[in-house]
């Protein structure tokens, strides 16, 4: 028997969200993640003061899809100040769930930092998601969530159901919410 | 928007493999219908410098002032590495995979394309069953409707066969930034869902790619498609109007295909009776470009019918403050939160008997007039923007700021709770005249 609200049998759910899928290419996160950056226009746009600028990153981080949002500094020496980091509601965890389904907060937090960097670009300022880091780590050091014992990110909006995206690396002047380990 | 286009050829719109297909009560096939050529619609033309100087230098050298719309709109990109448009359009199309996946219940197979579709971030899900007379008579080569796909040969007839459902997925605009029409707010709101509902499509695609099955995208008319599946109803404002989100969707795309699916039906949700009466978008339209008569037949199709060139001519004097109108959306009273007293208003019109509907809209425009306004002009502040700035001027939109800005910003922002509208109306006759 089946109550009027529980869901009917869904016989290709699991292949949908466990499967590989065919070929790479029939989902487009490798070609965003590929895609090289786009110039730096050439004029900067004021910034009223990094406090301001974080929460506007952070407001269109939420506008795009993100589901929680932290910033970084980053150590002494990088070659970007900043770090911005987005987590994403992952009922799957993508590093196991390999199919379309699995890899959809993949796909949220590609969508999210390309528009993110991109922006940023648009204002005048660097920003790349090119420099590949520990982004768990990152997002554990901006106060998103706490690493538990296997080293997962652990959130008090999504607990361990979450997926950080990569980390977009700028020198617009933002408010770091941590600084990131070295 | 909805955009009419001078059909390529007539076509017979009935047969005994094609009968004249349902589109519910707003739109209605009384004609032979011909396959509109997508070279003729109005982005194709203008790129040829079919539509005069100022619109070709507005598509093809104007780079927008605002880095939001530089990025979500690529017509006024700075560099079109910074659109993820330009990514989706020229990722590698994927390829089908051998082993097909057997569907022997297309209804178990429909709900679960509804339910992928939602968990990859569709708003609207609904499946049409493909019609000769909604396919486009030609290829779009200019990348607006389809992602680099190329069209496969044969006549429309082949490719229904070919084809025979239709994916309607779409993405809903965000009320809230949607309420600054005129705006860059607004253009975000319109941009940025349009980008994702491009992914959306290419996301579903590849995964209907990866079950076993063909895919066509770029070669049927979406606003055909969607009518028949019941995504929603034509409008005055020639919008689709959507149950949950009103006109505040996009329908850029749809996906044809051969995976056995089991169609919608047309959908009533009161529109034919509320823009019999209501006219609000015709009245507010700044360039006059909705009609205030009744329906016109048009290419063997009842409907209303918006003029386009009005509507589409305007754009070259508004780039710097604003790249997508959206009046005609933002004041229909079917624009509202996706809310349970929303759901209680519509539902209360579905219910009432067809020929009482009349009294009963006379009722919900009255409150959408009283609640709010005959032109929403709503006071929209999101990250720096203010729409209760007069484009132009500068202000510093940081509640509380008593910093010193230099010239550049030399006041705060006034309070108050309604937006800046240039007074459009007013100037717009030109619009109307010329065509």
């Amino acid at each position: 028997m089946r109550f009027p609200w529980t869901r009917e049998a869904d016989p290709y759910w699991d292949a949908f969200i466990q499967r590989d899928p065919f070929h790479p290419d029939n989902q487009v996160n490798n070609a965003i993640r590929a895609w090289p950056d786009g110039s730096v226009f050439p004029v900067k746009k004021d910034v009223h003061s990094p406090d301001v600028m974080s929460g506007h990153i952070k407001e269109l981080a939420r506008f795009l899809g993100a589901g929680i949002t932290g910033i970084v500094r980053l150590p002494e020496g990088s070659e970007h100040p900043f770090g911005i980091v987005c987590a994403f509601q992952a009922e799957d965890d993508p590093a196991q769930a390999r199919g379309h389904g699995g890899q959809a907060p993949v796909q949220n937090g590609l969508f999210v930092t390309f528009n993110l960097g991109a922006v940023i670009r648009e204002m005048g300022y660097r920003a790349t998601t090119k420099i590949l880091v520990d982004a768990v780590q990152f997002a554990a050091a901006a106060g998103l969530g706490r690493l538990d014992g296997d080293g997962r990110l652990v959130t008090a909006q999504f607990g361990r159901k979450v997926h950080v995206a990569d980390v977009v690396h700028t020198d617009l002047p933002l408010a770091p919410d941590g600084e990131a380990p070295a | 928007m909805a955009l009419s286009i001078e059909p390529e050829t007539p076509r017979k719109s009935s047969s005994v493999e094609f009968p004249i297909p349902d589109l519910g009560r707003t739109a209605r096939i009384v004609g032979r219908v011909g396959n509109v050529d997508p070279q003729q619609l109005p982005h194709p033309q203008n790129m040829r410098g079919e539509l005069g100087k100022a619109l070709f230098n507005w598509m093809h050298s104007t780079i927008s002032p605002d880095p939001l719309a530089r990025v979500a709109f690529e017509r006024h990109a700075a560099d079109k590495n910074n659109v993820i448009r330009t990514t989706l359009m020229k990722a590698p199309k994927g390829q089908i995979s051998p082993e097909r996946v057997p569907v022997d219940d297309p209804a178990a197979m429909t709900r679960h394309i509804k339910r992928v579709a939602r968990h990859l971030g569709a708003d609207v899900i609904r499946i049409a069953r493909s019609h000769p007379s909604f396919m486009y008579g030609g290829n779009p080569t200019d990348g607006l409707t389809t992602m680099g796909g190329d069209r496969p040969d044969g006549t429309p007839e082949d490719l229904v066969r070919r084809f025979p459902f239709v994916i309607v997925a779409s993405k809903a605009w965000d009320y809230k930034l949607m309420q600054a029409h005129r705006h860059h707010i607004g253009d975000a709101a319109y941009d940025f869902t349009l980008e994702r509902g491009n992914l959306l499509h290419s996301s579903i695609a590849g995964y209907v790619q990866d079950l076993g099955y063909h895919v066509l995208r770029g070669a049927m008319n979406p606003q055909a498609a969607a009518l028949a599946a019941g995504a929603g109803e034509l409008g005055r404002n020639g919008l689709i109007i959507s149950e949950k989100f009103g006109p505040r969707i996009h329908l850029t795309d749809v996906i044809m295909t051969d995976l056995p699916l089991l169609p919608d039906k047309p959908i009533d949700l009161g529109v034919e009776d509320f823009c019999k009466v209501c006219r609000k978008c015709a009245v507010t339209c700044p360039t006059n470009s909705i009609s205030f008569e009744g329906k016109q037949t048009y290419n063997g199709v009842e409907k209303y019918k918006i003029k386009w060139e009005t509507c589409y001519k305007l754009r070259p004097y508004t780039v710097q403050y604003w790249a997508q109108c959206l009046t005609c959306a933002t004041v229909c009273p079917y624009t509202k939160p996706n809310t349970w007293w929303r759901d209680l208003a519509i539902k209360s019109l579905q219910l009432t008997p067809i020929p009482l509907r009349p009294v009963v809209v006379r009722g919900l425009k009255w409150l959408d007039d009283r609640f709010w306004g005959t032109l929403p002009n709503k006071r929209v502040r999101w990250l720096d923007y203010d729409s209760g700035i007069k484009p132009g001027e500068k202000a510093c939109t940081v509640a509380g700021c008593t910093a010193s800005h230099g010239e550049s910003q030399t006041t705060q922002a006034a309070g108050g709770s309604i937006g800046y509208y240039f007074p459009l109306k007013e100037n717009t006759n030109r619009f109307t005249n010329r065509v």
